[in-house]
């Protein structure tokens, strides 16, 4: 309040009174709403925080990720759990599998790609069709660690796979999704952290030809988490789902910057993401940036974003960025909104005898049931549900 | 479905050409200087006998110029060259105090402009006429004097009112905000000035219509509009250049007060031939209860960067940007409006409407700010732009910050083909394509036309069909 006062309610003879930072929303000239893809880390310089990729990160926090400070140490766990016809891998860096779906988008993926030691390959063999999900755990027992894991379905495969984050850990890491023609992969991305973790990657998924691919970002805990989810498709006819959900508490800072690059013909997309916020410095910021290149007719996409406010001082950045080449599409959309909860909801709840915490409650999770339903996966649906339980009841006591 | 690109749509052919292309043979440019230093800035302070504090203003101006980088995001820049241009030029020694007094060819221009048909029709309550970088013809009726309206070009109000214009000058945009506010700074001259005391009402809408003739001349004026509380005034701006072979730069800036319960709207239609730079900064602060409307259209310019601003810094004030937007073939549209909520129950809503063809680029960039304290704000952003062609391009870069619980912001966009059903169904219905076409994007545009003053509306329907004669021969 003294801030507003401060500015608004002065003279207005003082020059500067207004002088509240002037720079407008920025793109670099004349580019594309994304920039240099790299695996060389030496082609990103060290952010400073004024970048647009970087100006709503807390750099400070990152654990030196971004400017090749952080030495590789800490111990990272990573279990996995198939059903029968998977294929598990644990492979060195010289594996051609490797670094196919897409280069690194930023400095801290590129620093990921170059100082993993191990990566993880699963791969579903075409044709296979999966009728329990494949379990990816990520346990981390302190300290900072670079990973990389390519998850790959041969033609006509269809799988689910769940990839949990637990613990503590400052992490970099990417993740490949590598999908062939006709198949279907749903995956479902859990960041459960401890307060104290950081973990920053590049979900970078190939969705080939007729093939499609649902992600869904969940992202609870962790002091910075910095995700960037990008589509990129292999042939035309693919279709790419992207749900998140994510809740933010005081001084978490949960980020997540998705780019979808239609570059073939007669693709879908549709993003959905929803968020909560609740106490002191609670920060989310989402980005969707989508391109539409010049040769992609027949595109068909939507993005929204959703963001509850629920106590004072948090803070929200949204920004669905479109950048269009050809008129020659089905339809293009974003739509975002920022709001509190609705007090005639909680009025009409209260009104019929529901204390207000449980009115509350059940505001909050109708607010995401419907991006929950979507996932498929009844018991990962049911204990989100439970995590935004526990995660409310800590904002009521 | 694939059609060929240029002749798919002929009737929108025309969107970009530029009607207003002729230029007045120019005794006063060719002399003028060109290039930028602390002579030249002294020189046109000099030359307008302006008080020391204004010198010094434009010194500060120039220092900061040189200090702000360009900008890096938004349009490409690379083809101004500051060495080139001509920061001052006088067309005429004094004001002219009729429309007989003026010297002939500028007659000529602002009767191709249209200016005394809509004097005499009486829809325009006083013409302000810049044509380079003075006003040279001034008129306000009588009735509106008597109320205290002070209507002038700026140069002008600096002499006759300077206790109110030191008062108000670069209080909403400092010096330093931005390289191209630095650069007005340094050099302004033109533009017009407002006053509207307490409690009046200026019934009908203060016209300006902007000119630039000289080849390689900056354009650089300065509005300043304090409405003061309860008041109520309606500015229309209308900016029309003709073509010359090398790019122009047009650098505007507008500063507007709006008191507790006064209320502004200013419209702009922006028509620059096709090699003109317009990168302009525009930003009015509303004060309780107040309400700022801005209307503004691009059609013109090789590349357009305007985002009007509102900070609404008083309970319950209101902040509204309508904003259309044609690029064609060369042409990049980066506008948009952003607007800062800094007061409790502030609302805000953006409306923008943007048409591609030929190539041509449009961009929305828009920015809504919730500061903290500002509870109970509310705020609505859309967008829609149409494309007719596979060449054309249109980008969205909404940016949304918010700071408190208690606010309700949405935004939301579209981005649509003209639509083979629509053109089917008034076909079918006798309707030509070219026709049909016009008809579909005249009423893509109409919640936006019908904002408009008359005059201005018919201009942009006329703009519409332009297209569809060219289409007939």
């Amino acid at each position: 309040m003294a801030d507003v006062t401060n500015r608004g309610g002065g003279s207005a003879k003082t020059e500067g009174v207004l002088d509240v930072d002037p720079t407008l929303p920025s793109q670099p000239a004349d580019a594309r709403v994304q920039g240099v893809t790299s695996f060389d880390v030496a082609d990103f310089a060290v952010p400073l925080g004024r970048e647009e990729e970087w100006r709503f990160t807390p750099l400070g926090r990152l654990r030196g990720l971004h400017d090749g400070t952080a030495e590789a140490g800490g111990e990272i766990r990573v279990d996995v759990v198939a059903p029968a016809g998977v294929v598990v891998e644990t492979v060195g860096r010289g594996d051609a599998r490797l670094g196919r779906a897409g280069k690194p988008a930023d400095r801290v993926a590129a620093q990921a790609y170059s100082a993993f030691e191990k990566a993880g390959i699963v791969t579903v063999p075409k044709e296979t069709v999966l009728d329990e999900p494949v379990r990816i755990t990520v346990h981390g027992e302190g300290g900072t660690a670079y990973a990389h894991q390519v998850v790959e379905l041969g033609a006509f495969a269809e799988a689910m796979v769940v990839i949990e984050h637990t613990g503590d850990a400052v992490l970099a890491g990417n993740v490949e999704y590598v999908l062939g023609d006709g198949a279907k992969l749903t995956v479902v991305s859990v960041q459960d952290w401890d307060d104290t973790a950081v973990h920053a990657a590049q979900h970078t998924a190939l969705v080939g030809r007729d093939a499609s691919f649902k992600s869904v970002v969940v992202t609870f805990g962790g002091d910075v988490v910095r995700l960037n989810p990008r589509v990129h498709y292999a042939g035309p006819g693919g279709e790419a789902e992207l749900f998140g959900l994510y809740f933010a508490d005081s001084n978490q800072h949960l980020e997540h910057r998705l780019f979808i690059d239609h570059d073939q013909p007669h693709c879908r997309s549709n993003a959905a993401y929803k968020g909560a916020l609740q106490g002191k410095e609670a920060t989310a910021v989402w980005i969707g940036d989508v391109l539409i290149q010049a040769k992609a007719e027949g595109t068909d996409t939507y993005e929204l974003n959703r963001n509850l406010v629920l106590t004072e001082g948090a803070q929200v950045h949204s920004v669905p960025n479109l950048e269009i080449e050809t008129g020659e599409i089905v339809g293009a959309g974003h739509a975002s909104a920022t709001g509190r909860f609705d007090d005639e909801q909680l009025f009409y709840l209260q009104a019929r005898g529901i204390p207000a915490d449980e009115a509350r409650r059940l505001v909050v999770r109708g607010f995401f049931a419907d991006l929950v339903q979507r996932i498929g996966l009844p018991e990962v649906q049911d204990r989100l549900m439970e995590k935004v339980d526990s995660e409310l009841s800590r904002s009521v006591a | 479905m694939t059609l060929p690109t240029e002749t798919a749509h002929p009737e929108l052919e025309g969107l970009g050409n530029y009607e207003y292309g002729w230029a007045d043979s120019d005794a006063a440019g060719a002399a003028a200087r060109r290039g930028l230093n602390e002579d030249v800035v002294r020189d046109i302070s000099a030359k307008k006998s302006e008080p020391e504090w204004m010198l010094r203003m434009r010194l500060k101006g120039l220092k900061l110029f040189g200090k702000k980088p360009m900008p890096t995001w938004g349009s490409d820049l690379s083809g101004i060259d500051f060495n080139t241009i001509k920061y001052f030029v006088r067309s005429t020694e004094q004001q002219a105090a009729s429309w007989e007094e003026l010297p002939e060819d500028i007659k000529n221009t602002y009767d191709k402009l249209g200016i005394p048909e809509a004097e005499k029709q009486r829809l325009v309550a006083g013409v302000a006429a810049q044509y380079e970088s003075e006003v040279v013809y001034h008129k306000i009726r009588e009735d509106l004097e008597e109320q205290g309206v002070i209507f002038l070009d700026t140069d002008t109000a600096l002499k006759e009112h300077p206790e109110l214009f030191q008062e108000y000058f670069g209080t909403v945009i400092p010096a330093g905000d931005n390289k191209f506010a630095s650069l007005n700074t340094a050099v302004w001259s033109g533009g017009s000035f407002i006053y509207v005391p307490k409690g009046v009402h200026v019934e009908i809408p203060l016209q300006a219509y902007f000119r630039i003739n000289t080849e390689n001349m900056g354009q650089f004026e300065r509005t300043l509009i304090i409405v003061d509380e309860g008041a109520y005034v309606h500015y229309v701006e209308g900016c029309t250049a003709p073509i010359y072979k090398s790019d122009s730069l047009h650098s505007a800036v507008v500063e507007i007060i709006v008191k507790k319960n006064a209320r502004c709207r200013y419209t702009t239609i922006q028509n620059w031939s096709n090699n003109v730079y317009n990168l302009v900064t525009k930003r009015a602060v509303a004060y309780e209860g107040a309400t700022m409307e801005w209307i503004d259209g691009n059609i013109g310019s090789k590349v357009t960067m305007k985002y009007p601003a509102v900070y609404l810094m008083g309970e319950h004030a209101k902040g509204e940007t309508l904003s259309i937007a044609f690029a064609g073939e060369g042409q990049h549209q980066d506008a948009g409006a952003k607007m800062v909520h800094l007061a409790p129950n502030t609302s805000s809503s953006i409306v923008s409407k943007s048409v591609a063809r030929g190539g041509g680029r449009t961009s929305y960039r828009g920015l809504i700010e919730v500061a903290e304290g500002a509870e109970g704000s509310k705020s609505n952003v859309l967008c829609d732009a149409l494309l007719v062609d596979q060449i054309s391009r249109s980008d969205t870069y909404p940016y949304q910050d918010v700071r408190v619980d208690d606010v309700s912001m949405g935004h939301e966009a579209t981005v649509s083909k003209v639509s083979e059903d629509q053109l089917f169904y008034l076909m079918s219905r006798g309707l030509t394509e070219q026709e049909a076409m016009a008809m579909i994007v005249r009423g893509f545009v109409e919640p936006i036309a019908r904002e408009l003053p008359m005059e201005y509306a018919l201009e942009l329907n006329r703009l519409i069909e332009l297209q569809m004669e060219g289409a007939v021969g």
